[in-house]
């Protein structure tokens, strides 16, 4: 009988707790259903029909007549293959010398580390206007100071177009965004090592494991919630990449990517017919990419 | 006598207070207290504490306060887009007909404003600033209030130097295209680099280079109807092949017009194809001295080369438009906006402003013929008015002429085959034509 009401009260204390979690998550809730879930399927929806920005003409349920088109495209085929490109360089890149960077760190004392860790920091706190501008001056093709530099240390004769050559300007901009995309993984790096068990580091050392070996069976092991981290970050930021698009190159030179091709037939070719549904079905494409792309890094971490 | 003077006294405030309430009430519709105007950058009209005056005054005279926003031409499309789709759109706007009526006016968020033009007011216009601001259905999305020739500048200096002053008509302001060759020769033989580029980085200011193009040999850019584009034109092609050809010309794809006016603000390139008589009056919009660039060259002006010596110049026109918002008083007040700038005496500032020319001589009974009459930069820059060609900027499609244009100068410029590649952009921009 006691047993009963004790039963009771517990499960009436936990439905408070319950309650007052929920209660908690609400603001946040409302907002994540609000501005993320409920414009996802908005964005789906709108996929599959001609809609446009212009109220006047009637919008229509068209199937897959979008995705069909995007196949088709060769301008969104471009995008998506430069969207890959900047991915598949960017996010090993960044991984893999955020945890150089952080593990020599790591080793200095308090007063190097954190100034190490802010010289890394600064370009992601820095605004990435401000950033962009300072990287088209020394870009610039008339007095840009890589072209100074080399042409007058004789390693070319000509200026070199940075920005306005294809050759050059997609690599250009991942040489941007790797700048400003490896701070955050520095700290979090920095972070994890500082939680690695250090008894396991000393027990491994004692049974005469080398630094190498320690750094990859011990270190890199307990890291990987923090490296799954990273990587789908930084997946989802080289998919997402536009800014430096727009400031930089408005997609030209080869330098045309899915989110700058969704911006731009959303919001400059407005007197296309249905673009509004031919961006959102291009946004459509661009999630489930970085949704298996994200899953398949979640499989490998857990396999690890 | 005393009483007819009291009476004539009494009819002449009784006229006044008429025609005002009638002005102001003209569609029965009691004017709204508060309206917003959105105003790209065009001359003064950007900058805040010319417009401030300009408000206030109108203010003072109508009781209509006016809240501005100032655009720029790199993202004020987009924030103009994406208010009209929230339906938020201002009431008033202050731009071309390319905007105004072959995009917004064609999609029906304009008000026809053909009410607000008598026979008085088509006499007084030019015919042709008119014409571009009518939509093929008659109706008329935008007040035109001032007008420009868009034109080419170069370095005196660097000109004397290369001895390349000889190809110029300077009197004239004009030159040939087998002149303006031999100078960008002489250019670069003389600084060994390159002396004009061709930008192609994104739409801005690409009036210059379509204008060069279809000058050099006689080229056009659309039809007469403005119902398609016509860049495969063969005389565009040679154009194109004889630039790419040129010493000292580049096709350079990391430069739009502004990024080339500062280029030749700061003396690197020579010459610049993006260039009007704000630009003269105000080299880089620096505020320095007028007609100099940065290093003290002199600047001058020039019509685009063409085999003739006459070219046909890309026209620009400014005016003001209404969005309909659904609210009367609202659009009442915007009308009353516009005939107070556009149609009064009032109209002179408006047109001083902008610092360009107005589209009318006179205005309600003002004399506008002189409004730059103190302004010897001004009176010379009339020599070019002469060549303002067709504006088909209003044809169908042209915000995606526009990106097709420059991605197809960036496929040539590196390389890519001249007809196909505009053969193929060319059918992208007659495709967005099509509707």
């Amino acid at each position: 009988m006691a047993n009963g009401a004790n039963h009771k009260l517990s499960r009436t204390l936990q439905r408070r707790e319950d309650a007052t979690g929920y209660l908690f998550m609400l603001p946040s809730l409302i907002f994540f259903v609000g501005f993320v879930i409920i414009p996802m399927f908005i964005c789906i929806f709108m996929s599959l029909t001609n809609a446009n920005m212009h109220a006047s003409k009637e919008v229509s349920f068209i199937g897959l007549q979008n995705f069909v088109k995007l196949a088709k495209d060769k301008e969104f085929l471009a995008a998506l293959k430069n969207t890959f490109i900047i991915v598949l360089v960017s996010v090993p890149v960044v991984c893999l010398f955020s945890l150089w960077v952080a593990s020599v760190i790591y080793n200095y004392n308090g007063f190097a580390l954190s100034a190490f860790r802010c010289i890394f920091y600064l370009p992601v706190v820095t605004g990435s206007v401000a950033v962009t501008a300072v990287w088209k001056w020394m870009y610039d093709n008339y007095s840009g100071i890589f072209n100074i530099v080399l042409k007058e240390t004789g390693i070319i004769e000509k200026n070199i177009n940075w920005l306005g050559n294809s050759d050059y300007a997609l690599w250009c901009i991942i040489l941007i965004l790797l700048t400003t995309s490896v701070g955050q993984p520095i700290v979090l790096y920095v972070s994890a090592l500082g939680n690695v068990d250090q008894t396991l580091v000393e027990a491994a050392k004692v049974d005469g494991a080398t630094d190498t070996q320690v750094f990859w069976r011990i270190k890199w092991a307990q890291m990987m919630p923090t490296t799954l981290y990273i990587l789908v970050i930084t997946t989802i930021n080289s998919f997402q990449c536009f800014a430096l698009i727009q400031l930089l190159t408005k997609g030209g030179a080869g330098t045309n990517t899915v989110m700058y091709y969704i911006y731009y037939t959303a919001f400059k070719l407005t007197e296309q017919t249905g673009h509004f549904g031919y961006a959102n079905a291009m946004g459509v494409v661009l999630a489930i990419f970085i949704g298996l792309l994200s899953a398949v890094q979640f499989k490998l971490a857990q396999e690890k | 006598m005393k009483h007819t003077k009291k009476i004539l006294a009494l009819v002449l405030a009784l006229s006044m207070v008429f025609t005002l309430c009638a002005f102001a009430q003209a569609d029965g519709v009691e004017p709204a207290k508060e309206i917003t105007l959105w105003t790209y950058p065009i001359g003064n009209w950007g900058n805040e504490a010319t417009v401030n005056e300009l408000m206030s005054a109108f203010e003072a005279d109508t009781g209509i306060h006016v809240t501005v926003e100032y655009l720029d031409y790199t993202n004020g499309d987009d924030k103009v887009n994406s208010a009209l789709t929230a339906g938020e759109g201002p009431d008033l706007i202050m731009e071309g007909p390319e905007r105004l009526v072959a995009n917004w006016g064609a999609n029906g968020y304009m008000v026809d404003i053909s009410d607000l033009f008598d026979d008085t007011d088509k006499a007084e216009l030019i015919p042709a600033t008119l014409a571009a601001c009518t939509h093929t259905s008659g109706a008329i999305y935008e007040y035109p209030v001032v007008m420009t020739a868009h034109c080419m500048a170069i370095n005196k200096n660097a000109f004397e130097q290369a001895d390349a002053l000889q190809y110029l008509d300077l009197e004239n302001h004009t030159w040939t295209t087998e002149n303006f060759f031999k100078a960008v020769q002489a250019l670069y033989d003389t600084f060994g680099d390159t002396v004009a580029a061709v930008f192609c980085a994104g739409q801005g200011g690409d009036q210059g280079t379509r204008a060069l193009i279809n000058n050099l040999y006689g080229g056009t850019f659309t039809n007469a109807e403005h119902t398609a584009y016509t860049w495969d034109d063969p005389k565009n092609v040679q154009a194109i092949s004889e630039l790419l050809a040129a010493d000292g010309i580049a096709f350079d794809a990391s430069l739009q017009g502004g990024d080339e006016i500062a280029k030749f603000y700061q003396g690197v390139l020579k010459m610049a194809f993006c260039w009007n008589i704000a630009q003269q009056l105000n080299p880089n919009t620096a505020n320095g001295p007028a007609e100099k660039t940065a290093t003290g060259d002199d600047i001058v002006f020039m019509s685009f080369p063409s085999e003739t010596g006459e070219s046909s110049l890309q026209g620009g026109i400014w005016g003001f438009g209404i969005f309909d918002n659904g609210d009367e008083a609202r659009i009442a007040a915007a009308k009353q906006f516009i005939k107070y700038f556009c149609d009064s005496e009032h109209t002179a500032d408006a047109v001083k402003a902008a610092n360009y020319f107005a589209c009318r001589d006179t205005a309600e009974g003002t004399d506008l013929s002189g409004v730059w009459a103190d302004n010897a930069i001004m009176n010379e820059y009339t020599k070019l008015m002469p060549y303002l060609g067709d504006y088909y900027q209003v044809t169908t499609g042209w915000a995606a002429c526009r990106t097709a244009w420059w991605n197809m100068l960036q496929k040539v410029g590196e390389g890519a085959d001249i007809e196909a590649t505009i053969a193929e952009y060319m059918a992208q921009a007659n495709e967005a034509a099509a509707g």
